[in-house]
């Protein structure tokens, strides 16, 4: 049995697609419990500062860190395939790119000073939709529209929402958590 | 390799051997999912991951989960092998050394 030169590039061009494809989908089933921490912590902190404005620091240092935290036992147990050795490296990574992630947040407020609470509110969220939408050009088309959807949702409640708190808490934080159970169904 | 290994060199069973490629042996996928990205029968199926199973490309592993069935493939260390060198093999016939993404 021998195989022409066009047979040979269209079986590799269909194991390519096949692969890619699996790569897509096992990567949507491994995003979801992030976007659905994510959402529960959006819509804990949106929802807690509303109620309690003194602790609006407390608040969110707590949840942020314990997201971070949270997401980086997550990425360290989903990381199965890699030996031990490459195991933790990876988890590290990943909570290196929040920190920076929060680092940016807050350099870019401490530049920007003064901003007003709305801004404060709808920036991690538009920052989090643009990157979610920017990662789907590689990862799938899911992602670029969670991000969308979570970028506009937060443009809506910043210029027509008068209490942007509640509706970055329960809209925002839903969209997310909708998001992360819509990319389990693949 | 001179020839196509004869396991693999079917269309189905490439497919799934390429959808399990990116995928870590120790988090194998279920049979339902598999068969959504091969697009197939669940007898179609069946038979060629049993005949993969048989070659010792595959791991199936059986368990049930709320008291229902459930099935789930990875690949092995020898399935791997196996699908790397089938690709080197067609790329040596279209004449490119580079890897598939």
């Amino acid at each position: 049995m021998s195989l022409s030169s066009k047979e040979a590039a269209a079986s590799l061009s269909e194991a390519e697609i096949a692969g890619r494809r699996s790569a897509q989908l096992y990567g949507y089933r491994k995003a979801s419990p992030h976007l659905v921490m994510w959402g529960i912590i959006w819509v804990l902190g949106y929802g807690g500062t509303d109620l309690l404005h003194d602790y609006t620091n407390l608040i969110w240092t707590m949840l942020v860190a314990g997201g971070l935290l949270a997401g980086t036992y997550l990425n360290w147990r989903a990381s199965k395939c890699t030996t031990e050795a490459e195991r933790t490296p990876r988890a590290w990574r990943m909570l290196a790119l929040g920190l920076i992630a929060v680092f940016f947040v807050f350099a870019t407020y401490a530049i920007m000073w003064p901003v007003h609470g709305r801004q404060l509110a709808a920036y991690p969220a538009l920052i989090t939709g643009s990157v979610y939408a920017a990662v789907g050009l590689w990862a799938g088309m899911r992602y670029v529209l969670a991000g969308i959807l979570v970028v506009a949702l937060t443009l809506f409640g910043f210029y027509y929402v008068e209490h942007i708190l509640l509706w970055m808490a329960f809209v925002g934080g839903g969209s997310m958590i909708l998001a992360g159970l819509w990319f389990r169904t693949v | 390799m001179e020839q196509p290994d004869p396991i693999i060199h079917q269309p189905i069973r490439l497919k799934i051997m390429a959808a399990l490629k990116p995928l870590p042996a120790s988090d194998p996928i279920e049979f339902v999912r598999l068969k959504a990205m091969v697009g197939t029968t669940e007898g179609n199926l069946g038979a060629h991951i049993t005949t993969l199973e048989e070659a010792g490309y595959v791991a199936v592993q059986k368990d049930f989960v709320a008291k229902r069935p459930r099935t789930r493939v990875s690949l092995t260390k020898n399935g791997r092998r196996a699908f790397e060198d089938y690709l080197d093999y067609l790329r040596a016939i279209i004449g490119t050394n580079e890897p598939a993404a």
